[in-house]
């Protein structure tokens, strides 16, 4: 066993492509598990992930960058897994409030909202090299 | 995982569908051209069986958002049968649970799918 003290990290790269999205989620399902999470923590991480590929390949197809690469790296270190999602799919637009009306916002908005409300610290930034960096934090006990 | 659709005909205006598998970015089209080839048919009232889905994310919520929409633009109903609490609880965390009907059971769905008919 590793000691807890020092941070495992499991990194993936999947194709821009909606077939590729499950692979992610299969992988963070498997990463998860190797923490304390209850089963529906597990299964609200595997969302998030989701969420964050998913937003990741929309916008990929609609910039015509459907050749680039998604990168997710998760990191577990003393009760917290740390995921980030980057891609190079252009900036994500500015994440909605959670809405009193869910029906009129778009599939990127719901994806925001449900990424904002199933882990425990989300952040979302454009990086220098035309894309999207997806953070989350996730503390599990 | 993909996902299976099977489309029951209840009578002219209604329709079931039923879903199996994991709705995501890369399935939910397929739901999606279900929807709009019910809609082109003439199809007024809209159930979406979720009993055997077990993952459902934010592109299938856009869909059965769309395919609702659409339905009440010509006075139809979309509604959804969804017993598994864990796919149940997706809809309440966003607030979609006061947009849509969501009944545990085909039974009921359709029992209260018969009474809006006869309304």
């Amino acid at each position: 066993m590793a000691s807890e003290t020092v941070p495992s990290v499991v990194e993936l790269k999947i194709p821009s492509r909606p077939e590729f999205v499950g692979v992610a989620r299969l992988t963070i399902l498997g990463v998860a598990s190797r923490m304390p999470f209850s089963y529906d923590e597990v299964e609200d991480i595997r969302l998030a992930v989701g969420e964050a590929c998913t937003t990741a390949v929309g916008r990929a197809k609609r910039s015509n960058k459907m050749d680039t690469e998604i990168t997710i790296r998760s990191e577990i270190s003393d009760g917290k897994l740390t995921i980030k999602v980057e891609d190079r799919a252009g900036p994500m637009p500015e994440t909605p409030p959670v809405s009193d009306s869910p029906a009129e916002l778009d599939e990127q908005g719901l994806g925001a909202l449900l990424m904002e409300l199933l882990v425990d610290e989300f952040t979302v930034e454009a990086t220098p090299e035309g894309g999207t960096l997806v953070s989350m934090v996730k503390y599990s006990g | 995982m993909n996902l299976k659709l099977n489309t029951r005909n209840i009578n002219d205006l209604t329709a079931l569908i039923d879903l199996e598998g994991e709705v995501d970015v890369y399935t939910a089209p397929q739901l999606k051209q279900q929807i709009i080839g019910l809609l082109d048919s003439g199809a007024r009232h809209v159930t979406v069986n979720l009993e055997a889905v077990d993952y459902l994310d934010s592109t299938a919520l856009g869909v059965l958002i769309g395919g609702l929409k659409r339905l009440r633009e010509r006075d139809g109903t979309l509604d959804l049968i969804c017993p598994n609490p864990r796919i149940k609880r997706i809809f309440e965390i966003t607030g979609l649970d006061k947009i849509f009907d969501i009944y545990p059971s085909e039974k009921e769905a359709m029992a209260k799918l018969k009474a809006k008919e006869e309304a």
